[in-house]
């Protein structure tokens, strides 16, 4: 009886619930694709960096595994004491430039040991670099910027002269040769960081326990952790504006149902007299009004999540390197948020409603 | 349901002047209601005393604003007395909490108004059900049918209040007020918004469902032809009642 109820409530006014809806359908949207896309630039990166397959990376004290910006570079001489030392296959220096958005990163690579590390690149069109203004861009890149091998493409107020595609997966998407990038951002002799490929896998903790030994204090990790340090609560900052996010796209939900909710309790004013001279209690009134609130609630979470799924579709469209990770925990989490924030919104309206007195409440018009 | 066999069965009036010992079902003792509009208190009852008998009709009359709704309202516990007494069923409702005498409205009260007060977002079948629903024994099918054939609504059931005329929307709502069985069914002129003929189907229905349930019933009316469907009149002047005197 109180699901017929809700229900018919809801189709008696269509345009306030589909308001109402959209309003949770944004909420829920904007959890899921904030969220959505921070997961799913970090997975990629991530991942990308996984596929170097490399075994160690080596950064200097205290740099973040995020490759910060600020990060002070080693000296590259560093790398030589790294390949001497016991089941160490090769040693790749590679050093990070941002480019002036700050969003992509620039490899500087040595074309031999890069290859060591790595098993090489897969050349999809042109050859490798071997001029000093070569550069080679990854597929995604070449398909979203429109890059052809033999085209010049500026970047770091650098004419480059395009040599290859390679297959997307390697770290960057675009690489350029170490020293000319040295060269270019003054860190002459300088890597931000060393791939190190052991002899064989089980190797990799003897060796990481030597590179430790004889550099103490740096940051040596196993690139197979850096897909789960690679979450918004490792990165400064991330989860709490995540988080502000959150609440911002609650405060929508919230105000959209108050105000669905206290204009219907206005609007039913006779009505929740009738319920009370039939016997209905506050609860009773409480619990109605709730129920409907959840009841138009989900109506907008399932639009949302559709809704999701559509700007997704739209982004990837437009933007192919794009990654925007919709997950059914974090589809769960908005489904919990936006109730939870329902609920918050739709409690005043519905103790006002409780509180009415019945006799006023008949004689309203 | 052999119900229109006993439709004009001449019993009423006889019915109670033998048993004057039956204890009331309903009582109100020196009953005040005062209204506080802003600093000033209006007096609606200025100590009633008033005893409806189990399976009595009572019709009350009187000008506009001597307090008939107030009364109403106060005996089925929808709005608190000032002062005085109001026993229904034994049970003093001055002494009740809020919460219940909101239980004690929905186990022995069904009321009636006017304008119908129909939820106009379900059927007339809903909004007899929602009745049952709220009393809290689920829905009973066979009294759901009983009462429904007796009002001549089983081919309306499905139909929301827009679509009803006001004659069915009152018949629905005596429905709506006796499909928990109540001790006493309280109507505030419930013929005031119907023609002349909607008026007798209702009254008749009323007289009915008094004679054949057994059903007391109090109803507050305007119309002097109204009375002689009720065992009794009791008249209002400002606040108080007037007089008990015997419809026959
Ligand atoms: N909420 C209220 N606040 C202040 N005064 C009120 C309120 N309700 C009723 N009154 C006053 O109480 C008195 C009795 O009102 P009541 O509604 O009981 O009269 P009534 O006999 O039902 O009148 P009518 O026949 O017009 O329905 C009137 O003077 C009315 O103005
Ligand atoms: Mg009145």
């Amino acid at each position: 009886m109180m699901g017929e109820l809700i229900l018919r409530n809801l189709l008696h006014r269509p345009m306030r619930t589909l308001i109402g809806a959209m309003g949770i359908a944004v909420e829920v949207a904007l959890v899921i694709l904030i969220v959505g896309l921070t997961n799913g630039l970090l997975t990629e990166t991530a991942k990308r960096i996984e596929g170097i397959g490399a075994d160690i990376m080596v950064q200097p004290p205290s740099a973040s595994f995020l490759f910060a910006f600020g990060s002070a570079p080693m000296p590259i001489k560093i790398g030589d004491k790294l390949a001497e030392l016991k089941y160490v296959k090769s040693v790749a220096p590679v050093l990070f430039q941002f480019n002036t958005s700050g969003v992509e990163v620039v490899y500087g690579i040595d074309s031999e040991s890069f290859r060591a590390v790595s098993g090489g690149f897969v050349f999809l069109q042109g050859n490798d670099l071997e001029g000093p203004d070569d550069i080679l861009v990854d597929d995604i890149a070449a398909k979203t910027k429109k890059i052809q091998p033999g085209q010049t493409y500026r970047i770091f107020d650098h004419d480059w002269h395009v040599a290859g595609i390679v297959e997307h997966g390697k770290g960057s998407r675009l690489f350029v040769p170490l020293a000319t990038l040295q060269e270019l951002v003054g860190a002459r002799d300088k890597a931000t960081i060393f791939f190190v490929k052991c002899t064989r896998p089980e190797h990799m903790d003897d060796v990481m326990e030597n590179i430790r030994h004889i550099l103490p204090g740096y940051t040596v990790r196993p690139l197979k952790d850096y897909l789960s340090l690679m979450t918004s609560t490792n990165i400064p900052g991330l989860e709490a504006f995540i988080n502000s996010m959150i609440l911002l796209a609650i405060s929508i939900g919230l105000l959209v149902i108050f105000l669905t909710m206290y204009t219907t309790v206005i609007e039913r004013t006779r009505d929740i007299g009738v319920l009370k001279s039939l016997g209905a209690n506050h609860w009773f009134v409480i619990r109605a009004l709730l129920a409907e609130s959840a009841a138009l609630c989900l109506l907008g979470v399932g639009a949302g999540v559709g809704l999701s799924y559509l700007v997704r579709a739209g982004f990837l469209w437009k933007f192919p390197t794009l990654t925007i990770l919709i997950t059914p925990e974090w589809i769960l989490r908005a489904t919990g948020i936006a109730l939870a924030g329902a609920m918050l919104g739709a409690s005043y309206p519905a103790w006002m409603a409780s509180r009415k007195d019945a006799v006023e409440a008949l004689s309203y018009d | 349901m052999g119900i229109a066999a006993t439709i004009t069965e001449p019993t009423e009036g006889l019915l109670f002047q033998g048993k004057k010992s039956v204890e009331p079902i309903l009582r109100t003792e020196n009953l005040w209601k005062l209204y506080r509009a802003g600093k000033v208190e209006v007096p609606a009852l200025r100590g009633v005393n008033f005893e409806v008998l189990p399976g009595e009709s009572v019709a009350v009359m009187g000008p506009s604003g001597c307090g008939k709704s107030s009364l109403l309202y106060v005996i089925g516990g929808l709005a608190q007395a000032s002062r005085g007494k109001v026993l229904v069923d034994g049970n003093d409702l001055t002494e009740l909490s809020d919460a219940a005498r909101t239980k004690l409205r929905r186990h022995k009260i069904g009321f009636v108004f006017q304008r119908f007060n129909l939820l106009p977002t379900l059927t007339a079948k809903g909004n007899i059900a929602i009745a049952q629903f709220i009393h809290g024994d689920g829905f009973d099918p066979h009294r759901f049918d009983v009462v429904t054939q007796m009002l001549g609504l089983a081919g309306r059931l499905h139909h929301k209040p827009s679509e009803l005329s006001g004659g069915e929307q009152q018949r629905v709502a005596i429905a709506r007020a006796i499909i928990n069985e109540p001790k006493i069914l309280l109507a505030d002129e419930p013929t005031g918004n119907l023609d002349s003929k909607n008026s007798e189907i209702v009254l008749q229905m009323l007289r009915q469902l008094n004679k054949d349930l057994g059903q007391t019933i109090v109803m507050i009316t305007h119309n002097p032809e109204a009375t002689t469907y009720f065992h009794r009149v009791v008249h209002m002047r400002d606040g108080i009642i007037v007089d008990g005197v015997p419809a026959d």
